[in-house]
């Protein structure tokens, strides 16, 4: 209990957070028989893997003061290279991944650039590149486009004994993104441009080096997402990543990160993601519309960051 | 070599304003020279200069006898140099240790940072400052005074041999301000250099050896301290003399205009009773965390779980908003213009129509031609120096911001203002120029409560003074009464009680 307590002292927003995660974990083991199964907890987390490989990169992100919008049109481009181009060939698989997510990556820089040299606030410059990216998928194919090979599947699909491998993978990743944050240079000038970018500046902080990096990360990891998602569903279609956006900063910012930039963390973006996860899941095992989950995804949001300002 | 710093000819312009021209500005080793002048002076804009954070249209710096380079602020603590500035250089949410070495890290391998040394370090810096606070403290958490240790010590942790300190007693306490000018000496003792801004003479006097006085940004020049008083300084600084300053006190005064009885807000207050007559300066005197600020918001309906009675014209009144407080007629020029008082990035007219949207617009359009009227003769009177009315806020000075802030509460037509500070941060001439609207206003029959810290200003423009301490009034001085600095201080300390 003392552990608790000093927990939620040094972080009540999190400790917060993780009691909801908790709390809806409850209610659903209650819910639905079918919910307490290994399976049915497992085939959550692998489709939790979607929205937290992009919601790392949007909540690094939103945390240097910006926010990147385009990740939802470039996870469709990826996942329609991806299949588009390989059509089943297996050599190609590695030459592929390498190659879209350098598109990401280059995409990402252009967003960087964009927002660090030429100064355009981060919400348009990343919200124009949505567009033409959107655009550019649909010029490229309006039909779910090409095919992945067998072993490419196993990414999204496969098995580490009981466990999704995709899982695995992205605890790893969460891994390295909280290493980065929170114990190098890099991640500390992220919170410090996103508290006072003047500040920052004055303190000899490269900024500009600084957001390149933030969205060149983000761009690289909505591409991962774009891989993932051809992966899982062996085609790739224009629109897979609609919607991608604004779920990640939904998840962040359930997960207590301020859209203002400075606080918060991928600690609570994980909470987020699963919260999110869980209530697709448990609405989906009781039937309720698909619609029904918007409504409740939008209430949790609204009462999350409402408490927040409430502790502030 | 006695020089350690020489700024020779430097200009800098803005848009439309030429900040310094032909500034030339020399500092020996060793000493604490202060550098005054008016809001607008050039000041602050000089110092960001020999920070690297902006960079002279012409003009050389020499440093002990070189000349030198400064393209930005890394550049300058390579040099040794540090500036500290007013609003101060801290982020709010990480930690002391973070904020002390922000933006050169100690690095381990692969780039990782290496804490334990940080940690080591900062432990011997705030050693060296003489001050305990938690490392891992986040800096929102620690008092103003705490952060600017912080600074002095992220300073020293550059090795800094010439330190610029931009108005570091602006909100600090009394023992506060004390233990600052005790660290300087320190610093002085080791050899370090401080270059020292501020507004406050007296301050200036206690600690300087040589004063650079700048005027509209040129330089009028350097004194040392023993050649100088109270009358000089200022005279060099305006043109005129400090006695002017304060306009007479009132003759008489009219009915009780406010009265407060037994007003209580948990945890802030406790039983204020008081009144304000039309014609009256009233002055609220008290040290940080007396309630004279909660006072203050409190009648303006900003802590609407008040307890207690406020009276306006004998009139029981219910002030939970501050939608109400202006109904009432009362306005409130408030402590910290820039975060309370105004919207920077909008026109002296918008802001100077604020409070007033309601009864200008006939049923949904503004009139724009009766606001530039009414506008233009707030300008007129108050005599705000602006090119035009459209002219965004952000680009006046401290002293024409804080007119404007005036202007949007006169526009009100209130019977009782209220001033938290009213000169806090704004040049000396500025300053005469609100005393004297102040007190026409309370000629005009307009009930006047000023809140402040300034000792002068308190004796120097209240009829009566009211002295707050830990959320009660602990003494009034009434009108005539014979009063001064050291008893108003006396009661404010708590010094009455005990004993």
């Amino acid at each position: 209990m003392k552990g608790f307590s000093r927990i939620y002292r040094n972080n009540p927003a999190l400790f917060f957070v993780y009691v909801i995660l908790f709390a809806f974990f409850v209610f659903a083991a209650f819910a639905s028989p079918q919910f307490r199964t290994v399976y049915n907890v497992f085939n959550l987390l692998r489709q939790a893997v979607a929205f937290g490989i992009v919601g790392i990169g949007q909540t690094v992100a939103i945390l240097s003061g910006g926010i990147d919008l385009s990740v939802g049109s470039l996870i469709s481009l990826v996942a329609c290279l991806t299949s588009g181009i390989m059509i089943g060939n297996p050599t190609l698989v590695i030459p592929i991944v390498l190659f879209v997510l350098g598109v990401g990556i280059l995409v990402g820089l252009t967003n960087g650039m964009l927002v660090a040299y030429l100064r355009v606030p981060p919400f348009i410059a990343t919200l124009a590149m949505s567009a033409i990216l959107q655009g550019s998928v649909l010029l490229y194919t309006k039909k779910p486009v090409g095919g992945v090979t067998r072993g490419f599947m196993f990414f999204a699909n496969g098995q580490l004994g009981p466990v999704p491998f995709a899982f695995v993978f992205w605890v790893g990743l969460l891994a390295l993104f909280l290493f980065l944050l929170r114990k190098t240079g890099l991640g500390l000038h992220i919170y410090a441009v996103g508290g006072n970018e003047e500040i920052a500046r004055l303190s000899g902080i490269p900024i500009r080096r600084v957001k390149l990096a933030v969205y060149t990360l983000s761009g690289f990891l909505a591409a991962l997402t774009g891989v993932f998602l051809a992966s899982r569903l062996g085609i790739g279609d224009p629109l897979v990543g609609q919607g991608f956006e604004l779920e990640s900063i939904t998840a962040v910012l359930i997960g207590g990160t301020s859209l203002a930039g400075g606080r918060g963390g991928i600690e609570g973006t994980i909470a987020g993601v699963l919260i999110i996860a869980l209530i697709n899941n448990i609405l989906n095992l009781l039937n309720v519309s698909g619609f029904w989950q918007w409504v409740v995804k939008g209430i949790v949001v609204i009462g999350v960051v409402a408490a927040y300002k409430e502790k502030e | 070599m006695r020089e350690i710093l020489r700024m020779v000819n430097i200009s800098k312009h803005f848009p439309g304003v030429k900040a310094l021209d032909r500034v030339t500005f020399s500092v020996d080793r060793g000493e604490v020279h202060a550098l005054v002048g008016e809001n607008g002076a050039g000041k602050s804009t000089l110092m960001k200069i020999l920070a690297g954070a902006l960079q002279p249209d012409e003009g050389e710096i020499f440093l002990e006898g070189e000349k030198v380079s400064i393209p930005n602020p890394q550049s300058a603590w390579a040099k040794g140099i540090s500036i500290i500035y007013q609003e101060l250089n801290l982020l709010p949410d990480l930690n002391v240790v973070q904020n002390i070495f922000l933006g050169r890290e100690p690095r381990g391998r692969l780039g990782t940072l290496d804490y334990s040394a940080m940690v080591k370090e900062a432990e011997s810096l705030l050693e060296r400052v003489g001050i305990r606070v938690p490392l891992q403290a986040l800096v929102k958490n620690l008092s103003v005074a705490e952060q600017q240790q912080v600074e002095i010590a992220k300073a020293l942790s550059l090795n800094a041999k010439l330190l610029v300190m931009d108005e570091p007693t602006a909100s600090l306490s009394e023992t506060e301000v004390e233990r600052l000018f005790a660290i300087i000496r320190d610093l002085k003792g080791r050899g370090v250099t401080v270059i020292y801004i501020s507004h406050r003479l007296d301050e200036v006097f206690r600690i300087a050896d040589r004063v650079t006085v700048l005027k509209d940004g040129k330089c009028v020049g350097t004194y040392s301290i023993e050649e100088l008083d109270r009358e000089k300084l200022v005279r060099l600084m305006v043109g005129r003399s400090f006695s002017e300053t304060f306009p007479p006190k009132a003759q008489e005064t009219g009915p009780v205009l406010l009265e407060v009885r037994n007003l209580t807000v948990p945890g802030v207050l406790k039983n204020v009773t008081f009144h304000v007559r039309a014609g009256e300066i009233v002055g609220f005197f008290g040290l940080v965390g007396s309630g004279r600020t909660d006072l203050a918001k409190t009648l303006f309906g900003l802590y609407p779980h008040y307890s207690g009675e406020i009276l306006v014209k004998g009139k029981r009144v219910n002030v939970t908003s501050p939608r109400k407080a202006v109904a009432e007629g009362i306005g409130f020029v408030p402590e910290d213009r820039k975060s309370e008082g105004l919207c920077l990035g909008l026109s002296v007219k918008d802001n100077c129509l604020m409070a007033v949207l309601d009864d200008i617009r006939s049923l949904m359009f503004l009139d724009r031609q009766r606001e530039a009227a009414i506008v233009q003769k707030f300008v007129a009177d108050l005599r705000i120096k602006t090119p035009h009315l459209s002219q965004k806020v952000r680009n006046l000075s401290g002293g024409n911001q804080q007119k404007v802030v005036l202007a949007k509460w006169l526009a009100t037509q209130p019977d009782f203002l209220v001033f938290d500070e009213p000169t806090r941060g704004i040049d000396v001439g500025a300053k005469a120029e609100i005393y004297h609207f102040m007190r026409d206003l309370a000629r005009q029959g307009k009930g006047i409560l000023m809140i402040s810290s300034e000792l002068p200003e308190i004796l120097g423009m209240s009829d009566r003074i009211y002295v707050m301490h830990e959320g009660a009034i602990v003494k009034e001085f009434g009108q005539g009464e014979p009063v001064d600095e050291e008893r108003v201080m006396y009661f404010a300390a708590g010094l009455h009680v005990g004993r």
